[in-house]
């Protein structure tokens, strides 16, 4: 089910000023796996996912994709190396279109002297948006629509559906079915199977703990910066989970094999 | 008088009086004997620093200070003519206690009582073009004449078109701003000339620049379309004349129209050769300045009074008869 | 494959008004020709002349010059208050190198003046680039708020060209001809003088650029969502320091255009027009809190604005009931933008 190991962090760190948002913390992530990343609030889950997706440097620490150490300078670098992903609530520039938005920092030029100058082949961008988020499961009735003219839900679809089909590595996603109804929600968690059929990892940071327990295969638990559970998800259930989250489970830290 | 500014407090108060100066003005600084002179401090304080007329008056404080062996202090807000700028500025300069001050208060209540905190510090106060609603503690008050500027406008271009009565000119001008006071008494001073002696003549419109002359050269563009028998402009500060200048070079009215400007900026007097202004209304701010420090120093040293409390620098119209000699004289120069 | 028409919800084939009629530029266009019917009438015909059109064009001319910086500017989300400050300074600093340094006075014109000018073109532009930068550094860098950053250099700007002018005009070289009307094998070309053509030209490949290359994407997507734009992988400062650039080249061009209408440097040439610049901006549909807007809005509104001025003069109206007009189109315009704004959101 799992494959070899891409994605991991080791003892990454990070501070705002005096506050510390994350101490010490390490994830292993392998292929066609889906971690699931849990915790209260302000135990440093939104701090993991920046600095897993580029947009923060870590005070320290190491990160190592397909075991290289990396480092990003700025979310360009993890998205060209192939880590996709998915910020709670504001993934999407609403006054674009769905394909400029797919398309954002990776946009196709017109060919020749045009192109050099900058011109957009916004034609091609809008068919194979169109296209890459139909095969991700999103119908999508025009590509050349601006994002604001879309429910939350439909925009949530966009932007899990642009992450899904870039990523060729590792997806993240952070909160992706906030604002969604119970449909959709279940279409959400049908884009992280296929994903993790594809053979990408990813890492699905939610609240809402079934759905936690539905697609993860592996549990990690994060509480005041540290992790400090990471074991297979069929140890859980509802109220366990719970309980580890708010700390009235006792834990011992342990290193996920 | 160009003012470059972006907020203008103008209460337009004009009361003239003339008073002997109290004797305990001088108390500090006087020395009996005028054997062994002092070097004096003179502070000049005005809004607007930048304003081309400062720069000019500038040229003249400084010749009149080396000659009577004085310090000159210069100070005034870079660009803006504001009574809350000046007021602070006036205030540091009597702090540092100069033996007299020049005043050019942008307000006439608003510098009252800075004025008065310097004459009771003992410090000799001039004020120079504008005045403080009480000048009575003051030693003198020089300024250059608005209303005979705006006349001696309609008398130049009344002498370009060759008025005759009975016949009917269209006119027009151009201000800088509706309250602006130096471009007030200049208006009014025409319209009373026009009024007197040139009735042919006919003010078709007014129009305002607020200090940019792409707006002024706008306004004229505009004038020179709506009015196509127009014969005169009377630009009435700097900016409207470097505006108007260049509208009639552009589509080719030189000498076709006559054109009545404000303020000799050297740009515009080499443009009277060129046939382009018809005349220029030179003020003379060197020499306010210089009859001001003469009349503190004079004060300061020997004690004595000067012979007129307020004295009136004529203007001068520079026009294709001015010499060469004149021309360099009132051309304002910036340092 | 979905069926569109079905998800939209809307009947494809009956017209809808709706966006005609609340479309920014839609009316604007019909604002403009009935101002120019209201101010025919009223100036007794004296409007409707080529000649009128000619001066509107030629104020037009330069105030959209840095209406196009600012749309960009705007979009980004960020606002440019130094414009018109950079006119007066990279007037006067032209103005200081051919009249103080090389000493070619106005004695130099028509086609002799070319080459001077063509020398002042590429000072003028310089000097605004190099405006530009110190706001993009300010922005970036010192990471203060564009409105403030830009006001500082408004005042800075503003100051050295007192400072480096002396208060006064710096008059040089100038060709004349080129702020009238082209004629072409004895056609006249009216309304459209070279200067006026330089504008057009550059309103249209500023327009391309916002609308079909990718500097225009990343500036709408900045302007729409910072961190989203960032967390796609593009370089937000540096693309604000581009965007800062081109206002304040567009700026130095205008400064040129200002100094071919006066034959002089001037340091008020500039003086208010930042605010014009704003106003044509805003009244062209552009949204102040940035990620949307046209250029054909700026093109409009720009001229929408000096067909005002131009038709209130025209009809003899006291040019302080302008200033009130003036701000009166702009409430007017902020309002449909909320109208059109608030429509969406439901």
């Amino acid at each position: 089910m799992t494959g070899e190991l891409i994605y991991e962090v080791k003892n990454v760190s990070k501070r705002y000023g005096s506050v510390v948002a994350l101490d010490g913390a390490s994830l292993k992530l392998h292929a066609g796996e889906v971690i699931g990343l849990v915790g209260d609030n302000g135990a440093g889950k939104s701090t993991l996912v920046k600095v897993l997706s580029g947009a923060h440097k870590p005070d320290g620490g190491q990160i190592f994709l397909d075991g290289v150490e990396r480092v990003w300078e700025s979310p360009r670098g993890a998205l060209e190396a192939g880590v996709e992903t998915l910020y709670q609530d504001s993934s999407l520039a609403a006054h674009l279109t769905v394909s400029e938005n797919v398309f954002l920092g990776r946009e196709k030029f017109k060919s020749g002297f045009l192109g050099w100058l900058g011109f957009l082949d916004r034609k091609t961008m809008i068919r194979e948006a169109q296209e890459d988020l139909e095969k991700v499961g999103i119908a999508f009735p025009s590509a050349n629509r601006p994002v604001s003219q879309l429910s939350g839900g439909q925009r949530q679809a966009v932007a899990i559906g642009r992450a899904v089909s870039w990523a060729s590595k590792v997806i993240i996603l952070d909160e992706p079915t906030n604002h969604l109804g119970a449909r959709q929600a279940g279409e959400v968690l049908q884009v992280i199977r296929a994903a993790k059929a594809k053979g990408l990892g990813v890492i699905f940071i939610s609240h809402t703990l079934p759905h936690v327990l539905q697609v993860t295969d592996r549990i990690v638990v994060l509480r005041l910066g540290r992790i400090v559970k990471d074991t297979p998800t069929s140890e859980y259930n509802v109220d366990t989970l719970l309980g580890t989250i708010t700390g009235a489970i006792q834990t011992i830290k342990v290193e996920g094999d | 008088m160009k003012r470059s500014v972006r907020s203008l407090a103008v209460l337009g108060a004009v009361a003239a009086v003339a008073l002997t100066i109290s004797g305990c003005a001088s108390s500090t600084t006087a020395t009996p004997t005028a054997t062994t002179e002092k070097q004096l401090t003179i502070a000049f304080v005005m809004g607007a620093e930048s304003d081309p007329f400062f720069q000019a008056m500038k040229v003249g404080a400084e010749e009149e200070a080396a000659a009577q062996n004085v310090k000159l202090v210069w100070q005034g807000d870079p660009s803006h003519y504001d009574v809350a700028t000046e007021v602070p500025i006036v205030e540091s300069v009597i702090a540092s206690k100069p033996d007299g001050l020049v005043l050019i208060p942008t307000d006439p209540d608003g510098l009252q009582a800075s004025s008065d905190k310097a004459v009771a510090a003992g410090i000799v106060v001039a004020n120079v073009d504008t005045h403080t609603t009480d000048t009575s503690k003051a030693v003198i008050f020089i300024t250059g004449d608005n209303a005979d500027g705006g006349a001696k406008a309609a008398d130049a271009i009344a002498a370009k078109i060759g008025y005759k009565d009975g016949e009917s000119y269209d006119v027009v001008v151009g201000l800088t701003s509706a309250t602006a006071t130096t471009n007030v008494g200049r208006l009014d001073g025409f319209k009373a000339q026009v009024a007197a002696k040139y009735p042919g003549i006919k003010i078709q419109d007014v129009a305002y620049s607020a200090s940019n002359p792409q707006t002024a050269n706008s306004n004229v563009s505009n004038w020179l379309t709506k009015y196509p028998n127009l014969k005169g402009i009377f630009a009435i500060d700097g900016t409207n004349a470097s505006g108007a200048a260049a509208a009639l070079q552009a589509k080719n009215l030189v000498g076709k129209i006559a054109l009545v400007g404000y303020d000799a900026y050297p740009a515009n007097v080499a443009l009277i050769k060129a046939g382009v202004f018809t005349a220029l209304i030179a003020q003379d701010p060197a020499e306010e300045a210089r009859q001001a420090i003469k009349a503190i120093v004079n004060k300061i040293r020997n004690n004595e009074d000067p012979a007129a409390h307020d004295v009136v620098i004529p203007n001068v119209t520079l026009d294709a008869n001015t010499s060469a000699a004149d021309l360099a004289k009132y051309t304002y120069v910036a340092n | 494959m979905t069926d569109s028409k079905q998800a939209t919800g809307v009947a494809p084939r009956s017209f809808n008004w709706k966006p005609l009629v609340t479309n920014q530029s839609s009316i604007l266009v019909f604002v403009i020709f009935v101002l120019a019917a209201v101010f025919t009438v009223y100036s007794g015909g004296k409007f409707w002349d080529i000649a009128v059109f000619n001066n509107i064009l030629t104020d037009w001319g330069l105030v959209v010059l840095l209406a196009v910086g600012q749309t960009f500017v705007v979009i980004s989300g960020g606002i440019d208050l130094s414009v018109g400050s950079t006119v007066s300074l990279s007037g006067v600093v032209a103005g200081v190198v051919m009249v103080n340094w090389m000493h070619l006075d106005l004695s130099v014109s028509n086609e002799a003046a070319i080459a001077p000018l063509l020398l002042a073109l590429l000072i003028c532009v310089l000097t605004g680039i190099a405006v530009g930068l110190v706001n993009a550094f300010l922005v970036n860098t010192v990471n203060i708020v564009p409105f403030i950053a830009t006001l500082a250099t408004l005042g800075g700007a503003a100051g050295l060209a007192i400072i480096w002018s002396g208060g006064m005009p710096l008059q040089g070289p100038n060709f004349y001809g080129l702020v009238n009307p082209i004629v072409l094998g004895g056609v006249s070309l009216s309304p459209f003088s070279f200067i006026v053509l330089v504008s057009t030209i550059t309103v249209l490949i500023a327009g391309l650029f916002l609308h079909r290359a990718r500097f225009g994407l990343y500036t709408y997507a900045i302007g729409s969502n910072a961190f989203a734009a960032k967390a796609a992988g593009i370089n937000v400062k540096r693309h604000l320091t581009w965007v800062y650039a081109v206002s304040g080249a567009l700026s130095g061009l205008a400064g040129m255009y200002a100094y071919t209408r006066l034959g002089s440097g001037s340091p008020s040439s500039g003086a208010g027009f930042e605010l014009q610049a704003i106003a044509a901006v805003v009244i062209g549909g552009t949204s102040l809190m940035g990620g949307s807007g046209k250029m054909v809005g700026t093109l409009l509104g720009a001229f929408l604005l000096y067909e005002v001025q131009s038709g209130l003069l025209m009809v003899g109206m006291d040019p302080n009931w302008k200033q009130v007009i003036v701000a009166f189109m702009i409430a007017g315009a902020v309002g449909v933008q909320g109208f059109n704004f608030s429509q969406r959101r439901k």
